[in-house]
Parts: C-alpha cells; sequence; structure tokens
C-alpha cells in the first residue's frame, strides 16, 4: 500500500514557497509547481487517491481538495496584490520635475515704482512721464532757481557735451534732469487746474556709485493744485501713502526743510520699522527714516507757468524709490539694483 | 554748522543738554547732522546763512523755546570815529559796502577759551588776530578778512575787477589765475584777495606783524558764488556770502572784532572805521493776511503766536485790520514775499500741529500718459515669455556705444563721473550684455534679460524702446536635450511684442546693423515703419557663447497698434480645409518671397499660411531647399469643395513653379 500523503507538511511546504515569491513570474512558477495539470503536487496528490485504503480515501480526498481551495486562493490574492502594486499603462513618476514655462520677474525697482503708482492712482492721480533729457528751465529756472542759485549746489548736475537741437520753444536740452521736478513745470504749462498728478522716472546726479550713492536713479515726482490746497492736505496725502506703501500702521512727521521751489517745504519721515522708534543703526538712533521731500507749491513756480498764485495753491513730493526699495527688501547696497544679478532676482515675486 | 551749546547759552538760556536743543531746533527746520556732548552739528540749508551763526541759531532757539534772546545778541555798532590810515576805494557794485578798521596789534596765540570755542566749532587756530576774524564770522555770521597793512602797498585798498590772466596766490598757497568776471581787493599795485572766497598769501597775518587792516564788507551773492565755482574754491566766507549775508553787518563785525581784540589784550584801533556803503540799505516790508496764513497751512494759529514767533524771529510786526503788516530783518535775505511769512510762523508753530486733511477730488481724474500702460504690459509680457526685467545705467562706456551708433551720433556727456559713464546709451542692448555678462561670471549661462527705458541720439533725440538680450539654452528638462537659443528665438520675441499688441510686423533682411553677425541679423519695420532690429550680436568677445538679441522703437509700435482694428470678427461659420505643400527652390531664396507669391496667386479662401518644416539634405540638391507648408482655406459664406481647394492649390503651385522655379516634391 502506498504511503499516505503528509498533507500538512505539503502546506507548510506551500507557505514557504508562497513567501519567497516576489513577483508575478516567482508566484506563477509556484502555481505551476503545486497545481500544474501535468506534475502539479497536488494534481498528483489527487490522482493518488484512488490507491488509497477504500476507508480513508474520502477524508484524504476531502484533505487534499481543502488544501488545493486554499492553494489556489492564497495564490489569487497573492496574484492579485502583485496585480495592485504594478504600474498601470502609461503610469508616470510624478515626483520628477515638471516642465515649468520660463517666468521672469519684474525688476524691484519696477515693483516699487508701480506699487507707488497704484497707490497714487487708487487716490484719483495721473500719471505722467517726461524726458530725461531736459533743458535749463524745466530743472532750474522755472523751478524758482535762476543762475548762480545756491540751491543749485544740492543737485550736482551731468551736462551734455553739445546742446540737442531746440524744440518748439527754443529751448534745447542741455543737461540731464537732477529730479522729476521739472514734470511739474511741463505739466502746468500744458494744462489748466485741478492738478492731480505723479510722474516717476529717471534722475541723475554727479554722484560717486558705492554702497549708499549712485549717479542714477528713480524718483515719483508728485503735483497736487488746486483753489484750497492746504499742508494739512499734504500730510493726510502723504500720511496715507507711507501707511499704503508700508502696509502698516505707521507714525510720520513732517520736519521742516528746504526747497526752492516748496514754500513752507518739508521732509516726511516715517518711524524706523527696524526698531519700532527706540532707534537703531538703521535710523542712526533717530528713531525714524527719512523718505522724501516735499512742501506746498512756491508761489514763484505758479508765475513761471502762468497760474494764478493767489487763487491757487498746491502741494508737491518728491520719493526717492531706491530709498524705499532698500527699506522695503532689507537690502544695505543700493548697487544690487543696478547688476541685475539673475540669483537676487529670482527671489522676487514675479 | 558744529554749535557749541556753551557760546548758544550766551545769548539765550537753553537747555544745557545738548540733545535738547537738537531735538527742538531739529524740528524748526535745522537738520541735525550728529550730537556730541556739548556740540551740535546742524545742517543749514541753503536759504538760511543767517544761522551759520550762533546768533542766528540763538534767535531760533529763543523762539522754539519761548525764552528771551539776551541783548548782546544784538550789538550796536558803535564805531570809534576819526581818520583811518588806509584808504579806501570801491569800483564795482559787486561789492555793496565796504568797512575797514585799522589796529596795532601784538600776534600770539588766542586765550584757551577762545581757541577752545573755535576747535569746538571746528575751526582750527591759527593767531590771535585771525581767530579773532573766524571767532566773529562764527558768532554773528559775518566773514572777516584781516591784512597785514604793512604789506599793502600805497597805503591802500581799492575794490575792483580783476584783470584777465592777473594772478594771486591765495592763503592755501595756491596760485590763483583770475579772471574779469572776479572782484579782487587790491592795493595799489595788485590783487591781494579775492573777495568774499579767500585772501592772499603776500598780506596774511604772522608773527611779525604790529599793523592789520581789518575788513568787513558786503558781496553780490552770485558774484561769490561765480567766482568760488570758477576756481573751484569754496570756503566759509564764500559759502556765507554767496548765500547772502546782512548788508547791516560789515560795521557791527568790525565793532565786534575790536571789543574782542581790546578784551583779549590783543590790539588797538588806531583812528577811526572806514565804512563805504554804495548799495542802499532797504527794509522789505509785507503783509501777512490772516487768512491766507489759515488757507495754506491748513489750520488757525492763533494771532498771539502769530506776533510772538515773527517778533521772537526779529520782525516787526504791526496789526492790520486782515492782519499783519511785517518789517523784514536786513539778516533775513531768505524771506521777500508773503508765503515765506507763513513759512515762518508754520515751522515754529509746528506742522504736526496742523490737522490732518485731504484734497478734495473735484472732478474725474486725466488718463495716465499712454507710455505707462505700455511699459506695463509689455514689462508683463515679457516676464510671462520668461525674460527677467533688468534696470541697467542709461550712460555708459564710449566704446560700448560705438557699434551701437552712427558715427558723431552719440551723446556725450560733458563732466561724466568716469569713463563708465561717459556718453548716453544709443541702444539697451549695450547695457543687459554687460548684466549677461556679470551673470555668466556668476555661473549663469542661461540668461535672458530685457529692458524698458530711453535710449539717446543727437539727431532723433530721446526715444522709448523696448531691448533684450537671449542665449544659453532654453528649456532645459530632464524629458528632452537641451538645445540652445537661436535666431528663431529672438525672432519669437519681436513677434510676440507685435502680436500683443497687434502691429503688423515685418522682417526683413539688414544691411546696416554692423553691431550683428553678417547673415544673423534682420530689420523689424512695424506698420510700415523702421522700428528696430534683431539677431546674433557680434561685438562680443571671440569665444564667448551666442547672444541672440533685439530692439523696438515703442513709439513706431504705439503708432502701428493704434492704427489697427480693435474690433472682433465674428467667428467662421463654414469648416476650413488644410492642405500641406511640399517645394524645393534655392536656398537664398527668403520664405517671405514664397509667402507671398502663394498670398498673390491664392483666391481670397486662403486665410493662413505657416512653414512647418525646412530641410536640407538627403533627398534635396544642394544650393536648394525643401519648404513645408500648410495652407488653410475657408469661405465665409459655404462649405469649400475639393474641386474649389484643387482649384487653388494648381494655381500657387504653378504660380511658385514659375516664379521661382519650385520643384513640388512627393504630390
Amino acid at each position: 500500500m502506498a504511503q499516505l500523503p503528509d498533507v500538512s507538511a505539503l502546506r507548510a511546504d506551500f507557505a514557504q514557497a508562497l513567501e519567497t515569491a516576489r513577483t508575478v513570474a516567482d508566484v506563477k512558477a509556484v502555481r505551476d509547481r503545486f497545481l500544474s495539470r501535468k506534475q502539479g503536487v497536488i494534481t498528483g496528490l489527487l490522482k493518488s487517491v484512488a490507491s488509497a485504503a477504500p476507508d480513508e480515501r474520502r477524508a484524504l480526498g476531502a484533505a487534499i481538495n481543502t488544501l488545493k481551495q486554499e492553494i489556489e486562493d492564497a495564490l489569487a490574492a497573492r496574484e492579485a496584490a502583485l496585480a495592485d502594486a504594478a504600474l498601470p499603462a502609461g503610469a508616470v513618476d510624478v515626483t520628477l520635475p515638471g516642465r515649468v514655462p520660463a517666468l521672469g520677474r519684474r525688476h524691484p525697482l519696477t515693483q516699487v515704482r508701480e506699487r507707488i503708482e497704484d497707490i497714487f492712482l487708487g487716490m484719483g492721480y495721473e500719471i505722467v512721464e517726461g524726458p530725461e533729457l531736459e533743458d535749463d528751465w524745466h530743472n532750474f529756472e522755472a523751478l524758482n532757481m535762476p543762475a548762480e542759485h545756491p540751491a543749485r549746489d544740492m543737485q550736482d548736475t551731468l551736462y551734455l557735451a553739445d546742446r540737442l537741437p531746440a524744440d518748439a520753444r527754443g529751448r534745447h536740452a542741455s543737461l540731464l534732469r537732477t529730479h522729476t521736478s521739472g514734470m511739474q513745470i511741463r505739466y502746468m504749462e500744458t494744462h489748466e487746474p485741478p492738478v492731480r498728478i505723479i510722474a516717476p522716472g529717471r534722475v541723475y546726479r554727479r554722484d560717486n556709485f558705492d554702497a549708499t550713492h549712485t549717479p542714477m536713479f528713480t524718483q515719483v515726482e508728485g503735483l497736487v493744485v488746486d483753489e484750497g490746497i492746504s499742508l494739512g492736505d499734504l500730510k493726510g496725502t502723504l500720511h496715507g501713502f507711507a501707511e499704503r506703501f508700508f502696509d502698516a500702521r505707521v507714525k510720520t512727521r513732517l520736519r521742516p526743510s528746504f526747497f526752492p521751489y516748496t514754500e513752507p517745504s518739508a521732509e516726511l519721515d516715517v518711524e524706523c520699522q527696524g526698531c519700532g522708534g527706540a532707534g537703531c543703526a538703521l535710523c542712526k538712533h533717530t528713531g525714524w527714516i527719512e523718505v522724501l521731500g516735499c512742501g506746498m507749491v512756491h508761489p514763484a513756480v505758479f508765475e513761471a507757468v502762468g497760474y494764478d498764485s493767489e487763487k491757487y495753491t498746491g502741494f508737491a513730493f518728491g520719493v526717492g524709490i531706491e530709498r524705499l526699495a532698500l527699506r522695503l527688501y532689507g537690502i544695505d547696497d543700493i548697487r544690487m539694483f543696478y547688476e541685475n544679478d539673475l540669483r537676487f532676482l529670482e527671489q522676487l515675486v514675479p | 554748522m558744529r554749535l557749541p551749546i556753551d557760546w548758544l547759552r550766551d545769548f539765550v538760556d537753553a537747555p544745557a543738554d545738548a540733545s535738547l536743543v537738537a531735538a527742538r531746533l531739529g524740528a524748526c527746520g535745522f537738520g541735525v547732522e550728529s550730537v556730541e556732548r556739548d556740540v551740535v552739528d546742524f545742517e543749514i540749508t541753503a536759504n538760511r546763512p543767517d544761522c551759520m551763526s550762533v546768533v542766528g541759531l540763538a534767535r531760533e532757539a529763543a523762539t522754539a523755546f519761548g525764552l528771551e534772546l539776551k541783548s548782546k545778541a544784538r550789538p550796536a555798532a558803535a564805531l570809534p570815529s576819526g581818520h583811518t590810515p588806509i584808504k579806501v576805494s570801491v569800483g564795482d557794485a559787486g561789492c555793496g559796502r565796504y568797512a575797514l578798521a585799522v589796529v596795532d596789534v601784538t600776534v600770539g596765540p588766542s586765550p584757551d577759551w577762545l581757541a577752545s570755542r573755535l576747535v569746538a566749532a571746528g575751526v582750527r587756530p591759527i593767531n590771535n588776530i585771525v581767530d579773532v576774524t573766524n571767532y566773529v564770522m562764527l558768532e554773528i555770521g559775518h566773514p572777516m578778512h584781516a591784512f597785514d597793512a604793512a604789506r599793502l602797498a600805497g597805503g591802500e585798498i581799492r575794490v575792483r575787477r580783476a584783470r584777465a590772466s592777473e594772478t594771486l596766490t591765495t592763503l592755501d598757497g595756491e596760485s590763483r589765475t583770475l579772471d574779469e568776471t572776479m572782484i579782487v581787493i587790491a592795493d595799489r599795485d595788485r590783487a591781494v584777495a579775492i573777495a568774499g572766497v579767500m585772501g592772499g598769501a603776500s598780506s596774511e597775518v604772522s608773527a611779525t606783524t604790529t599793523r592789520v587792516a581789518l575788513e568787513s564788507a558786503w558781496f553780490l551773492p552770485s558774484s561769490v558764488r561765480a567766482t568760488s565755482r570758477r576756481l573751484g574754491l569754496k570756503t566759509e566766507a564764500s559759502m556765507r556770502f554767496e548765500r547772502g549775508t546782512d548788508l547791516a553787518a560789515p560795521p557791527v563785525a568790525i565793532a565786534r572784532a575790536i571789543a574782542l581784540l581790546a578784551e583779549i589784550g590783543a590790539g588797538t584801533i588806531v583812528g577811526g572805521v572806514t565804512d563805504v556803503c554804495p548799495k542802499t540799505p532797504q527794509t522789505r516790508r509785507l503783509t501777512l493776511r490772516r487768512a491766507r496764513l489759515a488757507s495754506v497751512l491748513g489750520d488757525t494759529v492763533p494771532d498771539t503766536d502769530v506776533v510772538r514767533i515773527l517778533r521772537g524771529l526779529a520782525f516787526v510786526v504791526a496789526e492790520t485790520s486782515d492782519g499783519w503788516q511785517v518789517d523784514v530783518p536786513s539778516f533775513r535775505v531768505d524771506v521777500s514775499r508773503e508765503i515765506d511769512l507763513i513759512e515762518e510762523v508754520g515751522r515754529h508753530w509746528g506742522f504736526d500741529r496742523i490737522p490732518t486733511t485731504f484734497p478734495e477730488l473735484r472732478g474725474m481724474p486725466r488718463p495716465s500718459s499712454p507710455g505707462v500702460a505700455r511699459a506695463r504690459s509689455l514689462r508683463r509680457l515679457l516676464c510671462g515669455a520668461g525674460l527677467q526685467d533688468a534696470t541697467t545705467f542709461t550712460f555708459i562706456e564710449a566704446a560700448a556705444a560705438a557699434p551701437f551708433a552712427a558715427e558723431g551720433d552719440t551723446v556725450v556727456i560733458k563732466n561724466p563721473l568716469s569713463e563708465k559713464f561717459a556718453v548716453l546709451r544709443p541702444s539697451i542692448v549695450p547695457g543687459l550684455v554687460e548684466s549677461l555678462l556679470y551673470n555668466r561670471n556668476r555661473q549663469a549661462a542661461d540668461v535672458r534679460l530685457f529692458e524698458v527705458g530711453s535710449v539717446f541720439s543727437r539727431a532723433r533725440g530721446e526715444r522709448a524702446c523696448v531691448g533684450w538680450v537671449l542665449s544659453g539654452s532654453r528649456g532645459a528638462h530632464w524629458s528632452q536635450p537641451a538645445s540652445d537659443v537661436t535666431f528663431a528665438d529672438t525672432k519669437g520675441i519681436a513677434e510676440l511684442i507685435a502680436s500683443a499688441f497687434r502691429a503688423p510686423l515685418d522682417v526683413t533682411v539688414a544691411d546696416d546693423t554692423p553691431w550683428l553677425v553678417r547673415g544673423q541679423g534682420a530689420a523689424l519695420v512695424i506698420g510700415g515703419e523702421r522700428a528696430g532690429w534683431i539677431g546674433r550680436l557680434a561685438t562680443l568677445s571671440a569665444g564667448e557663447d551666442a547672444v541672440f538679441a533685439g530692439e523696438i522703437d515703442l513709439d513706431v509700435l504705439s503708432r502701428a497698434a493704434a492704427a489697427a482694428p480693435t474690433a472682433i470678427a465674428a467667428l467662421p461659420r463654414y469648416p476650413s480645409v488644410v492642405r500641406d505643400l511640399s517645394i524645393v527652390v534655392d536656398e537664398r531664396l527668403p520664405a517671405a518671397d514664397v509667402r507671398g507669391t502663394i498670398r498673390t496667386s491664392a483666391p481670397d479662401t486662403l486665410v493662413s499660411v505657416r512653414e512647418f518644416d525646412r530641410y536640407q539634405g538627403k533627398g534635396v540638391p544642394d544650393g536648394q531647399v525643401s519648404l513645408s507648408i500648410r495652407l488653410t482655406f475657408r469661405h465665409p459664406g459655404r462649405t469649400l469643395t475639393d474641386a474649389d481647394v484643387h482649384e487653388a492649390i494648381d494655381g500657387i503651385v504653378h504660380a511658385l513653379e514659375t516664379r521661382h522655379q519650385a520643384v513640388l516634391r512627393g504630390r
């Protein structure tokens, strides 16, 4: 009589074989070994049932069939698990870098300029532009700075070697504008009050190029002219501007100063954001940062452009964009704005 | 102006704490440069020469602190009468007053108190005589000069114009060449001082001097400034004279100097004081209206405060029905009209007390300059296209500008800071190239920059332009091999801009762009006008990687954009038919000519012509090129039939064959 198969040993064999099967091919090999129609271990066993003693046949057959069912279930489960783990057709590695369209960023000076422009657009200002090559009348004379006026020293001027051809009024551009204030004159010469403008643009001074000075920088000029404009209006406007610009409740103060084309003249200081007014190196221990120059338009300026200086009053201001940008971005070297170093520019928002 | 606090307290009982003085005067218009224990350094604005003095600042402090100015701050000029041993003649209107006293002196060091005050104020003590002149200048703000009387030839002083090429060695040891625009103080024979600027070395007070001529004069500000600038010589005296000194001050200064010399035992006046005053002193009388004051400041200052402030500052005030009549003291050269008085009241009343208001908007604002919106949309467009917004200097090196400008058309700066900033850029591109190379030197190979700004030409003036530079690889990604930027990329930028502004762009071969590599440059024509160029730069050093660049004149662009229709056309109702065509033509034949022939030979139903391949190599004869073109046909009123399209293609092919000897491939 043939030896009866040891079903539990077979079960253990199978468990071990399945345990080590890692791939679909491994699982197929296990399936073939146990269930193949021709050489499968279980298939062979089932055939041997016939040779078992008649009283054992039934129990043996049932035990083998149970094992066979277990093996089939286990294989199907493992095959399904492996199929789940496999990549579907067309699957991608989502962790590889995407194809990012190239994106440039607006230059920090552009961003600050547009930020200022937007604040004033919101207050009903018109943005105007004018020439960087200027004549003596618009840059100095009409702004109450006749020849040999000592205030001309406040702005060391770059002159052209040759005068350019004259404009319609016979004026020759002879210098690089030292401020955007000439735009006050250009605008008032061609428009009647009320006036509410800002004029952004590049200006030039014969200054050294170092961490805190540059021979070219950017200003935004502002001018408001109407009946009844007062110094209080100037205060309100600039305080509102400072709060919007710094996006915070800030303290501001107007400190009397001097510009030939405004009277009274003032500097606007903003409480130092670095130390909250307590005094630090940034604010030279004063608690305040000088932000811009401003004042009430001098009647002589109105007279130069043919405005009635009794009827109209107005205020003007000039903001240095670089100075505000240094503040905003926490930079201490102004040269960074002109190097266009991509490692700097790419840190900006677009 | 360095203000020693103890000196200030000679004239007003201000706080002894320097920081308190600094804070209060700082709020009145005197910027604080620095505060030391006993000295405050104030920045005196150009309109306030009277405050380049201890007494001037004492007057401000008295008003600011509500204190009385001590009487010795207003000394009377009690001058001894008698004959002055030196004769004075004033021969030029640039000298409005000339006072002179002759003093017998014992030259030596100054007493410590006087020397230390000078040091505190930042002036080096020299000897008691010179120190007294400097002390008086610092105290009352009026410059003085002392000559060694023995060195004045002929025993006389002549104030006159300098002669052409007249020379004078000044106190600093420099030999100065003068001209007829300048005023000098001369003796009988020659110039001994440059009026209001600096004395001469030959008549300098020395240890052996026994008699001095003390000068206190008034010179025309514009004359002193012009002379000082022409000579490049700025002094404590010239800075005060060019801003404007007090016409009444010369005898006062002389009196103060004589008293001081006597006090320190350094000298005694000989005879009287000569005082020549060709310029008539005039009291300026101004009107200050109460209503105007309130409307300019936006605040009502009580009458008592108006009067207190103005009187404190030495104005003579009389009340009128609607305000005040105000006489201006002679030292306030900056006050000439009502607005100046309003400023005086305002700054001492306190700007911070003025209520904050907002200007009323009484009408619709006007639209902004078109250039503003144009620059904004261009920047967004190009940033979106992956170019970085850059800011470069408007002035560049002459050598960098030269390739981009016609001979003699560059705008040159007369007084440049350095060779790096010598001329105004004729193009934005050279500046961008510098930034590109800067980045390359810092390991950034893929650089794409643009800038919107002005370019300059002598013939054409100032023009707004956009310029760009591209180099390195385009869109490097793990999924495909990297490819370098080519001509097509810079042309693509030009096409992008033209299309965004709806301006028709033509690109033609350029022969007037010497800064571009031959055969890789083109002219941009927008709306029929020359608008700029694109191409590969020829201006880089050998061995540098290729840089492709371009520039467009924004006014030309705007004109063409304005002429373009803005209305949106109705969408087509019938389907279009697409046919591809491959032809072989001479490689020198521009694709634009082929396109032109197709357009002119096709019926109106041809709506688009687009090249999609250009091939040279196997199967195409040498010197020839295969062009593949996609043609799209559409009829606005019906569906096109195959026959329609066949007929159109036949016509096009025939035209290409006869005009360009084109050979059709694989039809």
